[in-house]
């Protein structure tokens, strides 16, 4: 686009030169106009590659567990129990005698599952909420803002912690569905604030004319506007279902030991802290650290590129 | 004012019947949290006793509102595992979740306004990097893990640092050890809460160094340093007030999750115990003292953002503009 209008504005000054030439003594064209050299963005310039390399990899290596794993991840091998990392078990052994290293990329699916699942549960409700509160009266928005602030403000893991711990024995859709309920509120806000400058819109005014309801102006009109604004934070209630998840199985009210996350990997951690077997803790959590920082990466890459203007300072 | 209280009021009461009926209809024994496993033993007759003297045989509705009654008389039930007032196991416990919570709160607040000022100071150049990057990085890790791997390295291995407990067990030795007890879970709370701070504070301060009066100060010839303390940091000071108003219900909650890792004698540990057993009277008073507080710090940043630039207040645009009126008389 750039470099099209350049090379117009430099062809149109060639011409009006030229017609000129005859009329008037010309010294020649000022260099400056096309001095600049329009620099050729590089594809991957400026996304997060390594970030989008290791998740991908995480991803993939989890999905097609069964060619990676060495070892059966549910088998207690009574006679391996907390083995250090050897030739035969990658990442040793823990307590219970379960290969590490299988387990890793097995109970990634789960992890991963479930960040996803509960994302997807607090952004659908994030936006029916938001949309609604932002298209809603002024009192009734007003009353509904009240109640997400006074929500915002109990810490989401303890709210999440409490309700398992109420709820008692917990499964993969039980967990994500109570990590998917205590999530959508700081998304909601940014959604009706959004609503609240697009609902007065020419646009929004006339589909509504037109009959259409609320679902789809929501999915044909406001939705495309707020999407870019809240992808980031959606990636990041990836990364904190995530580690809810991890942090409910550690705590013994998540998935129980028998069901492999990272989680509930990590939940053994304590037997090992006497016996010094570091890669019980280390390994899944150099895994679950990784994968959260590759997902804040690319969802710093998300974020609006706000234009920033030069510092007064 | 009177609306304030009144909207504190009814918060608390919707908070206690939410609390109260989600308590009871979650599937759970709170038998067992009385009698131990004795409970399962029990039979059919026994059992009925048992329900009919801890009160829990009547509907629900019918508890809760005794449970009410009794309330406004101070008096909250016995907790069912302690066997003693509610009220009473959690005096012994408050004095140490506020110790860690406090410090910590202390030190966050402080902290992350240095690194803030520090990353804004040197925006983009090396110290705002290499800061940027620790942060993230100390942002992702989760804090249960981030406190097992402090105590592999520091009670396991390096045998520096006692890895649980508030203090020794028998020689309750003085100030020293309980210090020693308080460092792995204090740099677990401060590192998990930190970095959030401080990157606000400084996208705040980059935001601030762009607006025209810092250009009109340079030219008025004041130094950065003025510029920086005397006016950009004092315009933040509102929504970082606010700010960490609330995040005070949010530290406090990191403290509960470090506490039960660091077996740490808490609020947090005997909050995850009530609401695992069912302890009900217990877990009715832990949350409703932290609705208060959550609620109490909401109000007070809305107090402190009114105070500080009266254009926040929620009143409606007549109302707020005699109240700038006022305001401005006194002046």
């Amino acid at each position: 686009m750039n470099e099209k209008t350049n090379t117009l504005a430099v062809l149109t000054e060639r011409e009006v030169a030229e017609e000129m030439a005859g009329e008037f003594e010309i010294a020649g064209i000022r260099d400056t106009a096309c001095a600049k050299p329009v620099q050729k963005k590089k594809r991957y310039e400026g996304k997060p590659i390594v970030s989008m390399l290791l998740l991908g990899l995480i991803i993939a290596g989890c999905l097609n567990c069964s060619l990676i794993m060495t070892k059966d991840p549910l088998y207690l091998d009574l006679q391996n129990y907390n083995v250090p990392p050897n030739r035969e078990f990658l990442f040793g052994t823990d307590t219970m005698g379960r290969d590490i290293f299988s387990m890793i990329w097995y109970g990634g699916r789960i992890s991963l599952f479930i960040g996803i699942v509960s994302t997807v549960i607090s952004t659908v409700i994030a936006v029916i909420f938001g949309a609604f509160s932002g298209s809603a009266p002024v009192w009734a928005d007003r009353f509904l803002m009240r109640l997400t602030e006074l929500l915002l403000s109990v810490p989401g893991l303890l709210a999440v912690i409490f309700m398992q711990a109420v709820l008692g024995e917990a499964n993969v859709f039980s967990i994500s569905l109570v990590i998917g309920l205590t999530g959508w509120m700081s998304i909601a806000k940014v959604v009706r604030t959004e609503v609240r400058k697009l609902r007065s819109s020419e646009y929004v005014i006339a589909a509504r004319c037109m009959g259409g309801n609320f679902f789809y102006i929501l999915r044909r009109h406001l939705a495309p506007n707020f999407v870019s604004s809240i992808m980031f934070m959606v990636a990041m209630n990836v990364r904190s279902a995530i580690v809810a998840e991890s942090t409910l199985s550690f705590m013994g009210i998540g998935l129980p030991v028998e069901l492999i996350s990272w989680g509930s990997m990590l939940s053994l951690a304590e037997n090992a802290l006497p016996t010094n077997s570091w890669w019980m803790i280390l390994i899944p959590g150099a895994f679950l650290i990784v994968t959260l920082l590759c997902i804040t990466d690319l969802g710093n890459y998300l974020r609006k590129n706000v234009n920033r203007r030069e510092s007064n300072l | 004012m009177g609306r304030r209280i009144l909207y504190f009021i009814l918060s608390i009461f919707f908070l206690s019947a939410v609390t109260f009926y989600m308590a009871r209809l979650a599937p759970g024994d709170p038998l067992v949290s009385y009698y131990g496993d004795r409970a399962k033993k029990m039979g059919p007759k026994e059992r009925k006793w048992a329900e009919e003297k801890l009160g829990l045989d009547d509907p629900i509705t019918v508890q809760y509102i005794r449970w009410l009654e009794r309330a406004f008389q101070g008096d909250f039930g016995i907790s069912y595992k302690y066997k003693t007032d509610a009220v009473e196991v959690i005096k012994g416990r408050a004095g140490n979740t506020l110790i860690l919570g406090g410090i910590g709160f202390v030190l966050i607040f402080v902290l992350s306004l240095l690194l803030g000022v520090l990353c804004a100071w040197y925006e983009d150049r090396l110290p705002d990097r290499v800061i940027c990057k620790i942060g993230t990085v100390t942002s992702c890790i989760p804090e249960f893990w981030l406190s097992l791997v402090l105590i592999l390295i520091f009670s396991v291995n390096l045998r520096l640092l006692p890895s649980s407990g508030a203090y020794t067990v028998g020689g309750e030795g003085g100030i020293g050890d309980r210090i020693r007890h308080l460092i792995l879970p204090m740099v677990v709370v401060v590192a998990g809460h930190l970095w959030y701070y401080a990157y606000m504070v400084r996208n705040r301060l980059l935001e601030e160094v762009r607006a025209d009066y810092v250009l009109l100060a340079r030219a008025k010839g004041l130094h950065k340093r003025s510029i920086m303390f005397r006016h950009c940091l004092w315009n933040i000071m509102p929504s970082y007030l606010s700010i960490m108003a609330v995040s005070v219900s949010h530290i406090l909650g990191g403290t509960y999750i470090v506490e039960t890792v660091f077996s740490y004698p808490g609020l947090g540990t005997l909050a995850y115990e009530s609401a695992r057993y069912q302890d009900y009277n217990l877990l009715m008073v832990l949350c409703l003292m932290s609705g208060i507080l959550v609620i109490l710090c909401n109000m007070a940043a809305q107090v402190i953002n009114e105070m500080i630039d009266p254009r926040m207040g929620t009143a409606p645009a007549t109302l707020k503009s005699r109240k700038g009126g006022r305001l401005a008389n006194k002046r």
